[in-house]
């Protein structure tokens, strides 16, 4: 697959149009996208609507709805149902639990966090599985057996426990490594976590397909005109890797938000008074018969958000190599594939 | 037609002879339809006990599991609230003759008792308990290391204690104490000291409970998933008439199973599969549970007990008394109630009530505005603080509050949540950094005052590790009166010292103590709610659970 | 082919060992607490917390504690902390309860995540392969533990159809044993059924566009038998090997959170109790296991892979 431009229709912009031709994967994007805003207007709505911040306890208060004065919490533990602008947009969503906090608040201020730990778990994985990638398929032998067998040891922990583990022991005392350190609360934590079970998935068919670019013509004729191996490696091949790297990016961020969430529901994730989607289903199961929708909105929210990746990712691979895969030796395309349709092992954190 | 007709004539009165014989409530393996005495109770529990050995269990689930199985040498009363603070005698004929200034403590076992296995009991049972116990390394150890040489026992395994002499002929049973100690017929009262025959193994017998002296007795155990009881038949023939004031129970058997949802658990008495639980209700169906059964099914039960944040009294801030005091006009008892979906009874005290010695008084009404006065006073240097509470809810909830209500106050706050299992255990490790305030709670081991005045409050009681004086609290006079109550036995004199010492402490507010707990008592329509018995450190009889 | 499973079997070994250390060091190391101050109780004495110290072992230096770890591991007598009871026994106790729900579990989203890939492959394009491919991605999108809870919510409280929970062994009763699985059964297969199908729907699509399968159908072959001689059977075999990776993954106990909600009392759940509370022995059993049977399958997999297809066997270069 040559990066050279051509004169009118580049492989990218042929790409764009294939996507674009796909309505579906367009109205993803359009959701995945509006979801971004969303939880970006966390502190517009916060300040300006619902004059409170998320995690702002109004157990004991009262509002005013329609002149009459309602408990935000009752006596009983009850926290209020949703409002929507009866009270001037607070307590829109209702209240999220007994400590009357507001829950659509928290809905925007969770998904930044499940975002935010959702895409730099990808953008970090996807980083080192490149490194990874491109090291042991370009120098091979000794390095790539290495890289491999490190890569084959994550793939085979029993990935779940692991990093449950990981999580809970590390959410007390956090990381000291001497040269960093990180505190228990802090999202890294999850985020790093993550980050190192997700690089075996992607790290593995970018380094089958590095094996195989480096025995292309160009490659060799760049090593022959004296070019050194890091410039082999970042300028030769992996522009190459681009449209593989980019389907994996977004399915793994899809992938790196569920992980989060099983996390935190087993309290090895995101640590209060922090939350994310994930905390607040865990919440809202507790408080499933007496308010249902503080389960299902934080529910409904993951959802989308992977559905809609998912659409968008698997469009983008249409899109980027519709019959690329045909031309590849079976074998490394096994390895290709075996990542890039795996939406990361559900089956593993079940 | 004819034949037609008498057969749909028998099929009817067919059905309606089944339909009037049926009597009663629906049983699943319940009672023996509609009588009283008998059946088998099918009970839940939200978790298997720590241990089912009596030297070994130290939780609330244990001690409820094998209170009616293994009876030490005294024992409590089996009843209600208060009454059941009353400790009576057990195996021993009487309550023991103390003297030699409270050092001594004689008793006498009752003769003709036998195990659950037809081993008769023998005087020096006694002492065989207690080394296993102290041999075990069991959590309960140090309640007996004031008898004379049990310390070195501890250290050495090698017995016998010489504090300890049991005459097998005449059933005497002599202790000797290192020095008074007002707690101590208390403590002969807790399972740990059961006597269990002298073949027992030194070893957890959780899978393979040991016999014991009670009503009933353990046939079979799986530790994660359940046990079963069944009538001890050495009762009928002999405990049961040595002893005639301790209840012989109505079920013949039981089974209990662990099951680890309590939401499942409230729906399965609800639908009828099982007939009682062991915990409360969570606080999410708490309300609805208690609306729709309260009287005929469900019952709040009262528990001796003090939930409450504690400060450091040795570091900043909260070294300033203002601080402190700040703090506990800005807890807002009606906040917790409601995250305790009324679970909590609001109480600013160190000793609960249903306690001896608790006198209520209210030092500290909520006050946010004193409390911002109090704050702008002290000024505090530090303002960096560091808030620790555990996961079980709604404790995690409390600690949340807690965080929030110290945020309020202006102070930067850093939360942190430890899982229930270890967090007693890191709060207590004093080399754990930043342990300025957090969420407890306390339960009475028995009740006595001193069992909460000189573990969480005395000088002396703060250690390196397993500290329960997270307060760090230590005022010389407070642990004078404290040492010199505890020798004493306890009695309306010392309950009024006790109750003084309550609020001359809570006056240096080194926690802001927010309720008291109620349990519960929940249990399917076949069972009898009235004669169920809750004791206020044992839990629920097993003895007092009748069918309809 | 011998070398081949030999040099597995070390790999194997290799796995098992850094698993094991890793765990080790997570619960050891990391959380700078002492396990017997836990076990000493809320009224722990120094004294208390030494004596236990020395039962366990857990003043001995790490490097010791973990070789003496690793010697109990072998010989069956790695113990939890309370009760104290042999951590082999209750994993095998607890066998049964996983293996019965992944198995099932396993079997259902297998038969019907190729089902319905088949379908929307045959019918690619079309209605049903648009509904079916929506109804596969809705799938793998589902939080496990919104879905449990909502199923259990449904069936087990407002229908009451079916139990809310808990494990009845097969022996004991075998209708009960199958009503109380077909609820986790559903949660866990819901999230793969999704993803085969679009496995094998891709499969069957890229080689329904080989030259091999037109020259099958200009050889007259009908429409079917090219279905299913050629295109079925060269896509099933990657479906295979994936499937055994993941049967692997979730054998190995990591069901933890279907486990979990349902109270089923199986190796996940004892896992997951046992993190919770910071108790290593449970743990490096279960992570044992767990490591155990994905290397296991993963080699597996492999062997049946090269077994298949002669140019990975033959072509060591590429791997």
């Amino acid at each position: 697959m040559s990066t050279e431009p051509s004169a009118e229709r580049g492989p990218w912009s042929l790409a764009l149009r294939r996507f674009l031709r796909n309505r579906l994967a367009v109205a993803a994007l359009g959701v995945f996208l509006a979801i971004i805003v969303f939880v970006l207007a966390a502190p517009l709505w916060a300040d300006h609507v619902a004059h409170t911040g998320p995690n702002e306890e109004h157990t004991v208060e009262q509002i005013t709805v329609g002149g009459e004065k309602k408990d935000v919490v009752t006596v009983e533990g009850k926290p209020i149902g949703p409002q929507w602008f009866g009270a001037g947009g607070k307590f829109f969503l209702g209240a999220d639990s007994r400590l009357g906090r507001d829950e659509m608040v928290r809905l925007m201020y969770g998904g930044r966090t499940s975002l935010l730990i959702g895409i730099s778990a990808a953008l970090l994985a996807t980083i080192l599985a490149i490194v990874l990638g491109l090291l042991a398929g370009y120098f091979r032998g000794w390095v790539d057996s290495i890289i491999a067998r490190t890569l084959d040891t994550i793939w085979s922990l029993p990935v779940f426990l692991i990093g449950l583990s990981f999580g809970i022991a590390l959410a007390v005392g956090g990381l000291d490594l001497g040269f960093v350190e990180v505190s228990g609360g802090s999202l890294w934590i999850p985020i790093l976590i993550i980050s190192i079970f997700t690089v075996p998935y992607i790290a593995r068919p970018i380094r089958g397909e590095v094996l195989a670019f480096s025995e292309k013509e160009f490659v060799e004729a760049a090593i022959a005109q004296g070019a050194s191996p890091g410039r082999v490696m970042f300028t030769e091949i992996l522009p190459n890797l681009a449209s593989t790297v980019i389907v994996f990016f977004t399915l793994m961020i899809a992938n790196s938000m569920l992980f989060e969430a099983g996390l935190s529901f087993l309290g090895a994730g995101v640590q209060p008074p922090n939350s994310s989607w994930g905390t607040m289903i865990t919440t809202g199961v507790e408080l499933l018969r007496i308010q249902p929708l503080l389960a299902i909105l934080p529910g409904t929210m993951i959802m989308l958000t992977v559905l809609a990746l998912n659409i968008v990712g698997d469009a983008l691979r249409d899109a980027l190599d519709p019959r690329g895969k045909a031309r590849m030796d079976a074998a490394l395309q096994f390895e290709a594939q075996s990542g890039a349709t795996r939406p990361v092992g559900e089956a593993s954190f079940s | 037609m004819k034949k037609l007709g008498a057969l749909i004539a028998v099929l009817v009165l067919a059905a309606v002879g089944l339909a009037s014989c049926g009597g009663g409530s629906d049983t699943t393996s319940g009672g023996s339809g509609g009588g009283q005495k008998g059946g088998t109770l099918d009970g839940t529990y939200a978790s298997f006990p720590d241990y089912l050995d009596p030297a070994l269990s130290y939780t609330a689930e244990g001690w409820t599991a094998m209170a009616d199985v293994y009876i030490p040498l005294l024992t409590y009363k089996h009843a209600n609230g208060e009454e059941g603070s009353e400790v009576v005698p057990g195996l021993a004929k009487e309550l023991p003759k103390i003297s030699n200034g409270g050092k001594t403590y004689t008793l006498f076992l009752r003769p003709g008792l036998k195990y659950s296995d037809g081993t008769p009991v023998k005087a020096s049972d006694f002492p065989f308990a207690v080394e296993r116990m102290i041999k075990l390394n069991s959590g309960g150890s140090p309640f007996y290391l004031t008898i004379e040489g049990a310390e070195k026992f501890a250290e050495t395994k090698k017995g016998p204690i010489p504090g300890i002499k049991a005459n097998d002929k005449t059933g005497e049973i002599v202790i000797n104490l290192e020095g008074p100690r007002g707690t101590f017929t208390n403590e002969l009262g807790l399972m740990f000291v059961a006597p269990l025959p002298q073949d027992t193994p030194i070893e957890d017998l959780s899978a393979n409970p040991p016999p014991g002296t009670g009503p009933y007795m353990i046939t079979k155990s799986q530790p994660g998933k359940g046990w079963e009881y069944e009538r001890n038949p050495y009762w009928a023939k002999a405990n049961g008439k040595a002893m005639p004031e301790y209840p012989e129970g109505s079920i013949d058997s039981a089974k209990m199973t662990v099951i680890r949802n309590p939401e499942t658990q409230v729906d399965d008495i609800e639908q009828g599969t099982y007939q009682w639980m062991q915990n409360p209700p969570p606080a999410s169906r708490y309300q609805e549970v208690k609306e729709k059964f309260e009287g005929t099914q469900f019952r709040v039960e009262p528990t001796i007990s003090t939930y409450n944040f504690w400060m450091n009294t040795q570091e900043a801030p909260f070294n300033d008394l203002k601080v402190r005091q700040a703090v506990n006009y800005a807890v807002d008892a009606k906040a917790l109630e409601r995250i305790y979906a009324g679970q909590i009874a609001a109480t600013q005290q160190i000793l609960p009530p249903g306690m001896p010695g608790y006198e209520q008084f209210e030092l500290y009404p909520h006050d946010l505005g004193k409390a911002e006065e109090l704050m702008k006073e002290a000024n505090p240097s530090d303002m960096d603080i560091t808030v620790w509470t555990d996961t079980e809810s709604p404790n995690n909830e409390a600690g949340e509050y807690f965080n929030e209500v110290l945020k309020e106050l202006g102070f930067n706050t850093t939360l942190k949540l430890i899982n229930a299992d270890n967090y007693f255990t890191v709060i207590g490790n004093l080399s754990t950094p930043n342990l300025d305030a957090g969420w407890s709670d306390w339960f009475q081991d028995y009740p006595h005052p001193n069992d909460f005045f000189q573990p969480l409050l005395a000088g002396e009681s703060i250690q390196s590790t397993n500290n329960n004086n997270f307060a760090q609290y230590d005022n010389p006079a407070a642990n004078k009166k404290m040492v010199e109550l505890a020798e004493e036995q306890l009695g309306p004199e010392q309950e009024e010292a006790y109750a003084a010492l309550d609020k001359e402490i809570m006056e240096e507010a080194p926690w802001a103590p927010y309720g008291t707990r109620t349990l519960s008592t929940f249990v399917s329509d076949e069972v009898d709610l009235e004669s169920v018995i809750f004791n206020p450190t044992f839990g629920h009889y097993l003895t007092s659970f009748e069918f309809k | 082919m011998t070398r081949f499973i030999v040099r597995r079997l070390v790999g194997m070994i290799t796995v098992l060992f850094a698993v094991s250390a890793i765990v080790f060091v997570v619960f050891m190391v990391l959380p700078k607490q002492n396990p017997a101050q836990t076990l000493a109780g809320k009224n722990a004495t120094p004294v208390l917390v030494k004596n236990i110290e020395e039962e366990w072992g857990f003043d001995e230096s790490l490097p010791q504690q973990y070789l003496t770890m690793m010697k109990k591991v072998f010989t069956g007598e790695l113990i939890q902390y309370s009760p104290r009871l042999p951590v082999l026994d209750l994993i095998v106790e607890k066998i049964p309860a996983t293996f019965s729900l992944t198995i099932g579990a396993a079997l259902i989203w297998l038969f019907f995540g190729l089902l319905l890939g088949y379908l929307s492959a045959i019918r690619a394009g079309g209605w049903l392969d648009r509904i079916l491919t929506g109804v596969s991605i809705a799938g793998i999108s589902i939080p496990v533990f919104l879905l449990a809870p909502v199923l259990i919510y449904v069936f087990a409280n407002k229908l009451e159809v079916l139990p809310n929970g808990q494990y009845v062994p097969f022996e004991e009763d075998p209708v009960e044993w199958l009503k109380h699985l077909i609820l986790p059964w559903i949660t866990l297969a819901v999230l793969s059924i999704g993803f085969y199908s679009r496995v094998l729907r891709s499969n069957m699509l890229d080689v329904m566009n080989e030259d091999y399968v037109r020259t099958a159908r200009a050889k007259g072959l009908n429409e079917r038998q090219v279905m299913t001689r050629h295109v079925l059977r060269n896509s099933l075999i990657p479906v295979i090997t994936l499937f055994g990776l993941d049967f692997g993954a979730t054998i190995a106990g990591t069901a933890i959170i279907t486990e979990a909600i349902f109270d089923i009392d199986g190796v996940g759940n004892y896992a997951a109790n046992a993190v919770a509370k910071f108790e290593l022995p449970p743990i490096m059993g279960v992570a044992l296991y767990g490591a155990f049977f994905v290397v296991l399958l993963n080699t597996i997999v492999d062997v049946v892979y090269a077994y298949l297809d002669p140019r990975v066997r033959l072509g060591e270069s590429a791997s």
